[in-house]
């Protein structure tokens, strides 16, 4: 059984547009990338597969019924963790998750103690006084208490530093080798590459493309920039360069293939300067699927 | 049910002030009444002398203001617009309060559906009401017995008029829901309620000195006009469906409004 | 002057709606001012009127046969929606920052707090100011097809002087509580709870002569519109109170404001 469908999922907000005609299809016990750049329309997804908002036209399932008809009793099974956290104010932590806890079946209390140990949170703070970071431990918590089936998470780790966002990704590698499938959107690709099976890229509202990560490794991008006294750009077209521009004594060039053979030509001429890195997100996509 | 209990939580202390405030203006006007009643003995005999069509015209005809329940009559008003204004405000905040509190991702990703939530969020509301009303009926018993002065009164009149203050409630609890349903964001709660209780205050107040009729049609000061009811015994019934079909009609399509919203992301 | 157009543009709808709400109710009020203009068998039925009902409504010594009357009635309501919103707007307007989450934004910019709220203040005053002036031109307007008693051009611009001060006197109470509260919720109830007192007893003060010493207390009583009529003119004393409770809201809530923690 697929976790997630969507089939022609569209959402039009008057003329403007929020999605197009997505269609994705996640398997049990995958974790799921959704990657794109800021308004491309990852959270307008992740807010129609809740049901927050009400699709244009298409469909869209998650265990296999219907977002849209069925969306209370498939929310049983979700865990969301929303990318800004906003919770009522008045409330102290321990108020709030249990309040969260007792929409869901079953006693959570020892899960709760459990997560905010791992999350170090304070469960008697009041939520007001929290800091951004803090709430959004919060949100984890909240989001992971009743051991959901589908984990959605909307860009998750603002707001956490490093080590937090280690734990983190540690609690949901945990959960999904207990079965969880998790649906990740980030606009970070290290963060993606690191944690998911497959990746979709969302861009514009139109998903351009659907990955295996393996793939997505295997076009290894990389963005090469060398300042050279030698100024005659010609000397590196060899395969897998492409985007060559020459700017003063720089030039630059995305290359995809052997790094072998590119360090082997780089060693042939005289260099002042080489730096390899890996590109941007944005420079992904404008360079590759525009 | 935990929807509702926090729902009553944060009503609670709302619910309190109200019901004190109330009872503070009750027992303010009331124990005037000792005073205004010996002035105002000469009141009736001075109405009588003039035709009733005229007084009519004026809400007046057979209010004797020196009687306990017409003097009550103006208490009455002022509870009134205290009611309106905390029924409106229930009303406009009740079920935009997640959309404004940005607490719409965390509520409605919950494994429950909006209808859940739509009436658990509404039992709430009217239970606070409900709280305040027998605040009302009980500070209006005591006002009475501690000031109306040894004057006599009509038991089944006072029934009458607070009978009716649950339609009240509900009219601008109903109309503030389905109004909320209907703009973009509620953004200030207070700006709403005020204009919608005070605006209905006014029209039904300025109408009633300038014997404007047909705008009654759209104020519950109007329907449930006490002095009506004491002139002819019994409220206009027209009023009365009218208020009620308001209620029903403005409950029900802010449920149908509220199942079909799109609740946008906070940023 | 950048916040000042800020706010401006973001109140012009408010102003709208409220230009469009008194347009409404001066024509439907003045179709039926004419079945009332000059008709002696109402003026009897208002003398008819018990006094202790007509004081307490205001409506004593007003003949709503004439402009005079009927404006100076129609007035006491006036002055109470735009007190309201006068309260509302000042306490609005400073609040919304942290309702809104803009307090980020706006207190960062390279200018005193007290700047802000001098704006604001000024923008709020200006809006009073276009909501009055509207006002004032759809009443004349409306009353093109009767001919004003001698004093009533007088007495309309007495009625406008009045509500502006009662304007100004709610605006600054509203500017202190959004100022001076840590919370915003709390600072809009406070504004409509010191509305509701005073209106309520302006009310309980014309009910008995013994309670009449509340006058002091209520704005509401002030610039009582039957009292302009008689005497033609504001009362200084009150003119006073007013200016001394304006210049003390705004001087403390200028100063709260200036030490206060602001939170999101």
């Amino acid at each position: 059984m697929k976790i997630i469908e969507t089939t022609n999922l569209t959402k039009f907000y008057g003329k403007n547009k929020g999605i197009e005609d997505v269609s994705l299809s996640i398997n049990e016990g995958e974790i799921f990338g959704f990657i794109g750049p800021n308004g491309a329309g990852k959270s307008t997804t992740i807010r129609l597969l809740l049901s927050l908002i009400y699709p244009t036209s298409g469909k869209a399932t998650i265990f296999g019924k219907n977002c849209f008809k069925y969306g209370h009793e498939i929310r049983n099974d979700i865990g969301y963790l929303p990318s800004e956290v906003f919770y009522y104010d008045k409330m102290r932590v321990k108020e709030l998750l249990k309040y969260s806890a007792s929409f869901y079946k079953g006693d959570h209390s020892k899960r709760i103690i459990e997560l905010a140990d791992i999350m170090e949170l304070d469960l008697n703070r009041k939520i007001d006084e929290l800091s951004y970071g803090n709430k959004k431990k919060v949100g984890i918590v909240q989001g992971l208490l009743h051991q959901p089936k589908l984990i959605i998470l909307d860009e998750p780790t603002s707001g956490l530093d490093p080590l937090m966002q280690q734990k983190f990704f540690d609690l949901i590698l945990e959960e999904n080798k207990k079965g969880a499938t998790v649906f990740f959107s980030s606009h970070i690709l290290g963060e993606v590459q690191k944690l998911c099976n497959r990746v979709a890229i969302i861009r514009e509202g139109h998903i351009v493309k659907i990955e295996d990560i393996k793939t997505l490794r295997n076009d290894n991008y990389k963005k090469v920039s060398i300042r050279t006294s030698n100024h005659n750009q010609k000397v590196f077209a060899i395969e897998g360069i492409s985007n060559i521009e020459q700017v003063d004594g720089e030039i630059n060039f995305f290359f995809n293939g052997d790094i072998n053979v590119l360090l082997s030509l780089i060693t042939k001429h005289k260099v002042n300067d080489v730096i390899i890195e890996e590109p941007t997100l944005e420079e992904i996509f404008m360079h590759y699927y525009k | 049910m935990n929807i509702y209990k926090r729902e009553i939580k944060d009503k609670l202390k709302s619910t309190i002030v109200w019901s004190i405030s109330i009872f503070a203006l009750i027992m303010l006007f009331m124990s005037i009444f000792p005073v205004f009643s010996r002035d105002a003995t000469t009141l009736k005999l001075m109405m009588d002398n003039y035709p009733e069509e005229m007084l009519k015209a004026f809400g007046m005809s057979g209010v004797d203001l020196g009687s306990v329940a017409g003097y009550f009559t103006m208490t009455l008003l002022f509870t009134q617009i205290c009611l309106a204004i905390q029924a409106s405000n229930y009303g406009f905040s009740i079920l935009s309060l997640e959309e404004r509190e940005l607490t719409a991702d965390f509520l409605l990703t919950k494994p429950v559906t909006r209808t859940k939530i739509f009436f658990s969020k509404f039992a709430a509301a009217f239970t606070a009401l409900t709280i305040t009303n027998v605040a009302t009926w009980g500070s209006t018993y005591l006002s009475i017995e501690m000031f109306r002065n040894g004057k006599d009164y009509d038991i089944d009149i006072f029934i009458k008029m607070m009978a009716t203050i649950v339609l009240f409630q509900l009219f601008f609890l109903g109309v503030g829901m389905v109004i909320s349903m209907l703009v973009k964001k509620v953004k200030s709660v207070l700006t709403f309620s005020m204009s919608l209780s005070f605006g209905m205050y006014i029209l039904s107040a300025f109408g009633s000195i300038i014997g404007e009729d047909t705008l009654g049609y759209i104020t519950p000061f109007k329907y449930f006009e006490p002095n009506t009811l004491i002139i002819n015994g019994a409220y206009d019934r027209t009023m009365i469906y009218v208020c009620i079909t308001v209620i029903v009609v403005s409950l029900l399509a802010s449920y149908i409004l509220y199942n079909k919203r799109n609740i946008h992301s906070a940023n | 002057m950048n916040i000042i157009l800020r706010e401006l543009r973001a109140s012009i709808k408010s102003m709208a709606i409220w230009c469009g709400v008194f347009t409404v109710l001066i024509f439907m009020y003045m179709s039926e001012f004419s079945a009332y203009a000059n008709n002696e068998e109402m003026l009897a039925v208002l003398d008819g009127m018990p006094e202790a009902m007509l004081e307490a409504f205001q409506m004593n010594s007003f003949n709503l046969t004439t402009l005079t009357g009927f404006y100076g009635i129609l007035f006491t309501y006036f002055i109470l929606m735009l007190s309201i919103h006068a309260i509302l707007k000042g306490n609005s307007i400073i609040s919304k920052e942290e309702r809104d989450r803009t307090v980020e934004f706006t207190l960062v910019l390279p200018i005193k707090r007290s700047k802000v709220v001098i704006g604001k203040l000024i923008a709020v005053i200006i809006n009073c100011i276009i909501i009055d002036v509207f006002l004032y031109g759809i009443i004349l307007f409306s009353i093109q097809s009767y001919l004003p008693e001698e004093n009533f051009m007088e007495f309309l611009l007495l009625l406008f002087a009045s509500t502006f001060i009662m304007q100004m006197l709610f605006l600054s109470l509203g500017i202190m509580f959004g100022c001076a509260m840590k919370q915003y919720k709390r600072s809009g109830y406070l504004g409509i709870s010191i509305i509701l007192i005073s209106y309520v007893l302006s009310i309980v003060s014309g009910l008995s002569k013994k309670l009449e010493f509340l006058k002091y207390i209520t704005p509401f009583k002030f610039f009582d519109t039957a009292v302009i009529k008689n005497e033609m003119a504001l009362d200084w004393k009150y003119i006073l109170i007013s200016f001394t409770i304006i210049v003390i809201c705004l001087t403390i809530g200028l100063i709260t404001y200036k030490k206060r923690d602001l939170y999101i």
